[in-house]
């Protein structure tokens, strides 16, 4: 396999770091950039472990400037920027009728402002080169939208709106654009107390919860040749959730 | 490299990049990008050639009200070409 360059955003998270270990041991010419905000321990160990192959970049997916410093630090280096991996995501979850506006506005702005402007910096460099893949996570509450999550589930069925329509925009550019919705994930981020995980449980089919491995495979799948008349599609990963 | 030459360069970036089912000879000067009297491009198009251009002539269009007066037909992307090397010209 020909080296590719990768940009995952949020890639401090249990879930950015799978996605980033499935492409390196994908290819060892695979050169990975880990997007990192607030948080960046877990990413510059990553990095430290695959010299030359793994570098965190400062990103803050909510500012377009950051994204064009980004990109632009990556295509000086490679001269190309092959997938798009906008995995950065937040949640602030609250009733409705209690949700302050700022949780509103800042739960959109990282889940769906932030897609919008990562795809924007990367598509001129995917257009130049007539190829580019880009994989969104959205999130199983864009399909099924449960109370308390009125922000993210909003941002995520937006996630999933762009994803269709970019794709379609850029389909014969060779350009494929995807979304992933996974479920219950094992990771640090699904923050549940013992009864939370037991009610939870008994809502998943395959009763256990995903691991961070599988939703990363599938991301690789939709990033790979093989995968390039799939375009515009939402993939579940949620232990058979309906 | 003179106009004419600039030209020919522009449509055969038009047929390659574009992949239209055209010969960059069959391009006439004036025919208009956009539209179903011209060349029929849409915003995909534009927003290709955009790039392209910017990546073989360094012509950045920095907006839509820009685009719009360049990417009107092979005459003025060339005088857009020309008129960015002649400012860049020490």
């Amino acid at each position: 396999m020909s080296s590719r360059v990768i940009l995952i955003t949020g890639a401090n998270g249990g879930l950015g770091q799978a996605i980033a270990r499935s492409f390196l041991q994908e290819s060892p010419e695979n050169q990975i950039w880990l997007g990192i905000h607030a948080r960046l321990d877990d990413a510059e160990k990553l990095a430290a472990e695959n010299p030359g192959r793994c570098r965190p970049i400062a990103l803050d997916v909510t500012r377009p400037d950051s994204w064009k410093a980004a990109v632009a630090e990556i295509l000086a280096r490679h001269e190309q920027l092959d997938v798009l991996v906008n995995n950065a995501g937040h949640h602030q979850d609250a009733l409705l009728g209690a949700m302050p506006l700022d949780a509103w506005k800042k739960i959109l702005a990282v889940n769906l402002d932030g897609v919008f402007h990562g795809c924007q910096a990367v598509l001129p460099a995917m257009i130049g080169r007539r190829h580019g893949r880009i994989i969104n996570i959205a999130s199983l509450s864009a399909l099924l939208a449960p109370a308390g999550q009125t922000n993210y589930a909003a941002a995520k069925a937006g996630v999933l709106a762009l994803t269709q329509s970019l794709a379609k925009e850029v389909a014969r550019i060779g350009i494929t654009v995807n979304a992933v919705c996974p479920g219950y994930v094992d990771t640090p981020a699904l923050a549940m107390d013992e009864l939370e995980r037991k009610r939870a449980l008994e809502r998943i089919p395959m009763r256990r919860f995903g691991q961070p491995g599988e939703v990363a495979a599938a991301v690789r799948f939709l990033a790979c040749a093989e995968a390039g008349y799939i375009t515009g599609s939402a993939l579940k990963i949620d232990g058979g959730i309906f | 490299m003179n106009n004419t030459e600039l030209k020919l360069q522009i449509k055969r970036l038009l047929v390659e990049n574009l992949m239209l089912q055209t010969t960059p000879e069959e391009i006439a000067d004036d025919i208009p990008m956009f539209g179903p009297g011209g060349l029929g491009l849409d915003s995909v198009d534009a927003l290709q050639l955009v790039v392209a251009l910017d990546k073989n002539y360094g012509l950045k269009i920095s907006d839509a009200e820009a685009a719009r007066g360049i990417l009107r037909n092979v005459n003025t992307i060339s005088e857009a070409i020309e008129q960015n090397l002649s400012n860049k010209a020490p």
